[in-house]
């Protein structure tokens, strides 16, 4: 090892603190017979290998499906570059540096797409169903619905046939038992009672 | 815990485990490279026509001229050995400093000769000399010689490529300028000098941008 070979900066400051290489079966070993094509010591390898990947990768990259992400990615890049690593040294600073520069494409990559799209599913559900969605119109019909209910019952009757069932005032009339004249008299006063009173609601 | 995707990966990955050809040392790796640049170097010279040996300008004393080549050689070495080391995955980046004391040594060497020629001849030292000619072989050397380096380099597919292309582009410059030497006549003026910094710089940029298709990085 030379003199440029102490390599930790900062973020990986202490390896072990990840859970690196805890000795029951040498992770260098390992690496060492994967090299070799032997396959069941490359499993046992990167199975231990991949909690200290992603406690790794949690350092830099903070949401949990891009943390898993990062975590295969690494997994794909050791897969490339394994014939880099060199039998004797410790893995961990090999490993660290991979997920480093995959946690940091990750991070990349986000900002990127976070730069060119908007994430609004509120604007998105408005934009998409016109009818369903207009929540203000929703809100004041169910307050004129409270209103209307608020109303004494010959006001509410006068209104709801006249202007909700589109009745002529004749055939409100028949309908009722009221006559024409106090029809029309209980639509006004039921319309500027609600007028009033949603004022009011509008205030509060 | 593990991820049952993450799970389906390793035991693919381990299914496709097969051997693979261990890299040598980056040292042994960047000596290897080196002996063939040099023979490729040697080759050069001997083919190439050269109008004024090096042998009869040492002959002549030109201490400073000497030691400047010295001094690029050891630039261009160092900065190919960093570029081996930096293109492993966790190697420490001390590596990029390394070819820089040389560096200085050899652009301040080279410097203090041109303050020198300006001071002897006034201002016919910012005359630009065959400055186009040093130019071009700087940059046609180190594309020539770029391309079998970048394809030992690239056996690592370097995860970070871009400190190992300006590592090795820092390296084949100063080698070609090295070469350079032996086809150039001694007598640099400023504006020589300035064209050499911007011939390491273009090929430096070459070298960066190029990254990707050259390293192959993973």
């Amino acid at each position: 090892m030379g003199p440029f070979e102490v390599t930790f900066s900062a973020w990986e400051m202490d390896l072990t603190e990840a859970g690196g290489d805890t000795g029951e079966e040498s992770w260098g070993d390992l690496l060492a017979a994967a090299q070799c094509g032997d396959g069941n010591a490359y499993r046992r390898l990167l199975t231990a290998a991949t909690p200290f990947i992603r406690a790794l990768a949690r350092r830099r990259v903070h949401a949990d499906d891009v943390v898993e992400d990062v975590v295969q990615e690494v997994l794909l890049t050791v897969h490339r570059v394994r014939h880099t690593y060199e039998p004797g040294r410790p893995v961990e600073p090999w490993l660290a540096a991979i997920t480093s520069r995959r946690s940091i494409d990750a991070l990349r990559r986000s900002s990127r797409v976070g730069a060119r799209e908007l994430h609004n599913p509120v604007a998105y559900e408005t934009f998409a169903a016109p009818a369903a969605n207009n929540i203000e119109a929703s809100e004041s019909a169910k307050t004129l619905a409270r209103l209307m209910e608020e109303l004494p019952p010959r006001q509410k009757e006068a209104l709801e046939l006249t202007k909700l069932r589109e009745m002529s005032l004749a055939e409100a009339s028949a309908a009722s038992g009221q006559s024409v004249s106090s029809l029309k008299v209980n639509v006004h006063r039921a319309i500027k009672r609600l007028r009033v009173e949603a004022g009011k609601d509008q205030l509060e | 815990m593990i991820d049952r995707k993450t799970d389906a990966l390793i035991n693919d990955l381990s299914a496709d485990a097969a051997p693979v050809k261990r890299l040598a040392t980056p040292l042994m790796r960047a000596f290897a490279t080196l002996a063939g640049l040099a023979l490729f170097g040697l080759v050069a010279i001997l083919l190439l026509p050269h109008a004024d040996p090096l042998a009869m300008r040492g002959a002549g004393g030109e201490m400073q001229a000497g030691i400047e080549l010295v001094a690029a050689l050891l630039t261009g070495t160092l900065a190919v050995i960093a570029a081996f080391h930096v293109a492993i995955p966790g190697r420490s980046r001390g590596w990029l400093a390394v070819p820089l004391p040389a560096l200085a040594l050899w652009l301040g060497l080279s410097g203090l000769g041109c303050w020198r020629d300006i001071v002897r001849s006034g201002t016919s030292g910012w005359e630009l000399g065959h400055s186009m000619d040093c130019l071009v072989f700087i940059v046609t050397a180190s594309l020539v010689l770029g391309v079998p380096l970048a394809w030992r380099l690239s056996r690592a597919a370097p995860i970070d490529p871009l400190p190992v292309a300006a590592l090795g582009g820092l390296g084949i410059a100063a080698l070609s300028a090295f070469l350079l030497q032996f086809f150039h006549p001694f007598a640099v003026t400023f504006l020589d000098l300035a064209v050499h910094v911007v011939a390491v710089l273009i090929v430096m940029a070459l070298a960066s941008l190029l990254r990707r298709p050259m390293l192959r990085p993973a």
